[in-house]
């Protein structure tokens, strides 16, 4: 075989072999999540018993089929749950949610007074300027991890 | 007596609440005293609202373990703060918790100062801290809810009550009233 020619088989293997050990932060085409942020709270050991906190972001489904978050994770707490915050007549209502549906070609917002991951015993105090790694697994995307600044 | 008819109105005025000039949020016109109280603050110390007359006095109702709701609002009430400037001498910052079961005043201080340390985080026990509710029509109820790990939550009512300088009950801001319209009525209730 011609030298240039196993030198380009060379480097295209190469490349192939690079690209499939692809980060851990994957990345499903269908799903854009932008602005994610922390409350900041008290947590950890030495300030109070176990605190709570919440990460707010924006999911949009850009596919076509439905979608739902279906329970996340994070480096920063023991427990995460999905929840819902109702109003209702003026009282305000925390619910647990099963899952996070997410519509085709629709997006999910979460803000305070509504939607929210909720981190349950946090591990540490959340300062504002710290990050929080939240991951997400959904029904049918890849899953995917953000990091929210805390503020 | 009095008392009764304060939370009577207040719980009657939550769906009639209106701009009444120069206030952008709700304002009770005529102003009523507002029901007194004395509750615990984290060092120990008696916090009686009636002992901070010539203070504007901002109060909220809420629960540590909350993530959402009272950390919002107290996310707020540093930003009013830092918004009034030298104006904020004469605002006081109350977060009273409907969950005694659950907070003591470590746990109340150590919430309230991730905001702020000047707040001030009040306890009480459940009889003191229900007729102070009850004064001022607040709902409270421990929800047990399947599918959290959470031993229990407690749903409230989030109003933001303000009583001005002379111990009078002058504003309520429901959840999600604009932190500058908040900051423009605490401003002209102190008078700088």
């Amino acid at each position: 075989m011609p030298r240039h020619c196993l030198t380009s088989r060379i480097v295209l293997w190469t490349l192939l072999a690079v690209l499939s050990t692809a980060p851990a932060l994957a990345h499903d085409p269908a799903i854009a999540i932008t602005n994610p942020w922390a409350r900041r709270a008290p947590g950890g050991h030495g300030h109070s018993q176990d605190a709570n906190g919440a990460v707010y972001m924006t999911i949009a489904n850009r596919g076509t089929a439905a979608d739902a978050v279906v329970s996340a994770t994070s480096d920063a707490a023991k427990v995460v749950e999905l929840h819902e915050v109702r109003n209702e007549g003026g009282v305000m209502a925390m619910r647990p949610l099963e899952r996070f549906v997410l519509p085709a070609g629709g997006t999910l917002e979460m803000k305070p007074g509504g939607y929210h991951v909720m981190l349950l015993g946090l591990t540490r105090d959340l300062h504002a300027g710290d990050t929080v790694k939240v991951t997400l697994t959904f029904e049918k995307a890849a899953p995917m991890t953000v990091e929210a600044p805390v503020r | 007596m009095a008392r009764r008819s304060l939370a009577v109105l207040v719980m009657l005025a939550l769906p009639f609440l209106a701009a009444a000039a120069p206030f952008r949020g709700g304002a009770l016109d005529p102003p009523r005293p507002a029901p007194d109280f004395a509750l615990q603050r984290p060092d120990g110390s008696q916090f009686r609202l009636s002992g901070h007359r010539g203070k504007v006095v901002v109060m909220s109702f809420g629960y540590t373990f909350c993530p959402d709701v009272c950390p919002t609002t107290l996310a707020e009430f540093a930003q009013i703060r830092a918004r009034l400037g030298a104006a904020e001498k004469d605002v006081r910052f109350v977060f009273i918790t409907v969950d005694p079961e659950r907070d003591n005043p470590q746990r109340v201080r150590a919430y309230t100062e991730a905001f702020d340390r000047s707040f001030i985080g009040l306890t009480g026990s459940a009889e003191q801290l229900e007729v102070v509710r009850k004064a001022y029509g607040v709902t409270a109820h421990k929800r047990v809810v399947a599918g959290t790990s959470a031993a229990y939550l407690v749903d409230h009512s989030a109003l933001i009550y303000v009583v001005d300088r002379e111990g009078r009950l002058r504003l309520l801001f429901p959840f999600g009233t604009s932190v500058d319209d908040m900051t423009h009525d605490i401003r002209l209730l102190t008078g700088r």
